[in-house]
């Protein structure tokens, strides 16, 4: 399992570039989830205006963490596109005799540091924002410091669940092809 | 000179006809789209999943909003009632979210009315009824020792038809009129809880009712400015103003301007801003699927290619794009109504989603259009050679 892993590392490494764009997204459902708990008080001054705070409190985390998840999705996308990609290296993999549990866990080292990455550069960027703003005087109710490590704590929490719990069903299926299928596809 | 017979037979024979498919060319788009998606399932799901999540995301935003919106023509209804002008305070009107009704924040405007117009001044705050918040307005045509009170405001308090309810300290009896969510009560006990915040409506003279220009001439004979854009806030140190709901130019009336006003409030706060930007990304990961299955499928559109089918390449896509955003679409409208129904029952009402609904469906044709259009210029751009060379 440690093979795996580390052949992992060393091939995501490679492949770093793959991981700019998932990454990104990740990182701005991040941003947004961190900045919405920060400024909870701001949204609730804003939300008191319109009737209904607590509900619509409610409803920009729901909302939050939606737009988190659709960038994590793209993690997946990614994950997609790798295995695509590396079909036949997989092939050679599986011919050499090696089991199928590093190898998956070989292909989830990928998205797993394309979503953590992604979520602390969104939740670090959200700080400073936050902290800039508050500074500046922009933000009336102020930033809280406890909002902000919640929010990161669930933006890196949440990426890292949804990127494992998406890309395991295509990573499985192509550990799980027999040797000769993958070896002799076109990819 | 002999001459031979010649032959009728023709000299060269055509090959047979490829044996068509049946069913129209549609159809045949649409299996082989189903083929493409059965090939890699998992990419569908993801792509589906991404956009549907997006599109929850708006679709939770426009149900909001959209139901702030009936809101705000419901309430602004319940206060005309039928009048064409409405001449507020100089300190304003504010929707109350708790009593869930327009309410008076300052004196009544004094005015002397005209000769011909019948003008109702009422009085208008809130009051608390067995421990909720409730708008109280007073109303001369309303009997001492009778509350009248909307249907809503009725189901709300939990009270029906011939029942006491107590406002004021005052024991009076419940008349259930109209469908508003308030309570209306004579105009001395009204006075003694909300003092004289209030505003008055006005009918116009019989047969002037459509007339545009109602709110300037009630406007010059009582000397207060009249406009018919419910934006516009009257000047706090100035003596009050006139919504003319009748004039104004553009197709939209008063009471739909109005409720623009509290729908855009909802849009243009930090909820639209974080659902755009999740339908945005949501965009981003059908392109970016798009992308990955023409990595993948380089072999086969060089093929195509090859033999003369280019545009016909882009009708591959335009019907694979359709499916995937339809699923969405429907995968994401049912999802954002089970978590509005979950999240805001207070808010959410079934009409508002479907509002809601039908307003997300205006975007998808642009987005599915879109996300056919880019991978389809990335492949056109490639000569058949580069595409079929490369393994």
């Amino acid at each position: 399992m440690r093979k795996g892993l580390s052949y992992g590392w060393l091939s995501a490494r490679r492949r770093i570039r793959e991981m700019v764009l998932p990454a990104i997204t990740t990182a701005m459902g991040a941003f947004l989830v961190v900045i919405v708990f920060g400024m909870s008080d701001g949204i609730r001054a804003q939300s008191a205006s319109l009737g209904h705070a607590e509900e619509i409190g409610r409803a920009v985390v729901l909302i939050a963490v939606t737009v988190l998840l659709v960038g994590v999705v793209e993690v997946a996308v990614a994950t997609t596109r790798t295995v695509a990609r590396r079909t036949r290296e997989l092939g050679v993999l599986g011919a050499n005799g090696v089991p199928r549990a590093p190898v998956v866990a070989a292909l989830l080292v990928e998205p797993v540091i394309a979503a953590v990455l992604g979520a602390l550069v969104g939740a670090l960027l959200a700080a400073v924002t936050g902290i800039v703003l508050g500074a500046v005087g922009l933000v009336a109710t102020g930033v809280s410091v406890e909002g902000l490590t919640l929010g990161a704590a669930i933006s890196i929490g949440v990426s890292i669940v949804a990127a494992l719990a998406t890309s395991i069903v295509p990573t499985w299926n192509a550990a799980s092809r027999p040797p000769i299928r993958s070896l002799s596809a076109g990819g | 000179m002999e001459t031979s017979q010649v032959s009728n037979a023709p000299t060269t024979v055509r090959s047979p006809a490829i044996a068509t498919a049946t069913g129209n060319t549609f159809v045949c788009l649409v299996r082989f789209a189903l083929a493409n998606i059965r090939r890699r399932p998992e990419r569908f799901v993801l792509s589906v999943l991404g956009i549907a999540l997006a599109i929850a995301c708006v679709t939770v935003v426009r149900t909001i909003s959209a139901s702030f919106a009936i809101t705000g023509a419901d309430s602004v209804t319940d206060v005309l009632g039928g009048a064409q002008l409405w001449a507020v305070p100089a300190a304003g009107v504010h929707y109350d979210g708790s009593a869930q009704a327009l309410v008076a924040d300052g004196a009544v405007p004094t005015l002397t009315v005209p000769a011909g117009w019948t003008a109702n001044r009422v009085l208008s705050g809130v009051t608390d009824i067995n421990g909720s918040t409730v708008s109280l307005r007073g109303s001369d045509q309303t009997v001492s020792g009778q509350a009248t009170l909307g249907s809503e405001v009725a189901n709300r308090l939990g009270l029906h038809l011939g029942d006491r309810v107590v406002v004021g300290g005052q024991s009076l009896v419940v008349n259930v009129a109209g469908s508003g969510q308030s309570v209306i009560v004579a105009t001395p006990l009204a006075r003694s809880i909300v003092g004289d915040n209030g505003w008055w409506v006005i009918f116009a003279r019989p047969g002037d009712e459509k007339r545009r220009d109602l709110g300037q001439t009630f406007g010059d004979a009582v000397g207060l400015d009249s406009t018919s854009d419910p934006s516009v806030k009257p000047d706090p140190n100035g003596s009050g103003l006139i919504y003319d709901t009748v004039g104004g130019s553009g197709p939209l009336t008063f009471e739909q301007k109005f409720s623009a006003l509290f729908s855009g409030k909802v849009t243009s706060s930090t909820l639209g801003l974080i659902s755009t930007i999740g339908l945005g990304l949501g965009f981003v990961i059908a392109v970016s699927s798009f992308l990955a299955a023409v990595q993948e499928r380089r072999r086969e559109f060089g093929i195509m290619s090859s033999i003369g089918l280019a545009d016909e390449v882009l009708y591959f896509f335009l019907v694979e794009s359709g499916i995937v955003f339809l699923t969405a679409y429907l995968v994401g409208v049912l999802g954002a109504g089970v978590a509005v129904a979950l999240v805001i029952p207070g808010i959410a009402t079934p009409t508002a989603w479907l509002q809601a609904s039908g307003m997300v469906a205006a975007f998808l044709p642009a987005m599915a259009i879109v996300g056919a259009l880019i991978p389809v210029h990335r492949l056109l751009q490639q000569r058949p050679v580069s595409l079929l060379g490369d393994r």
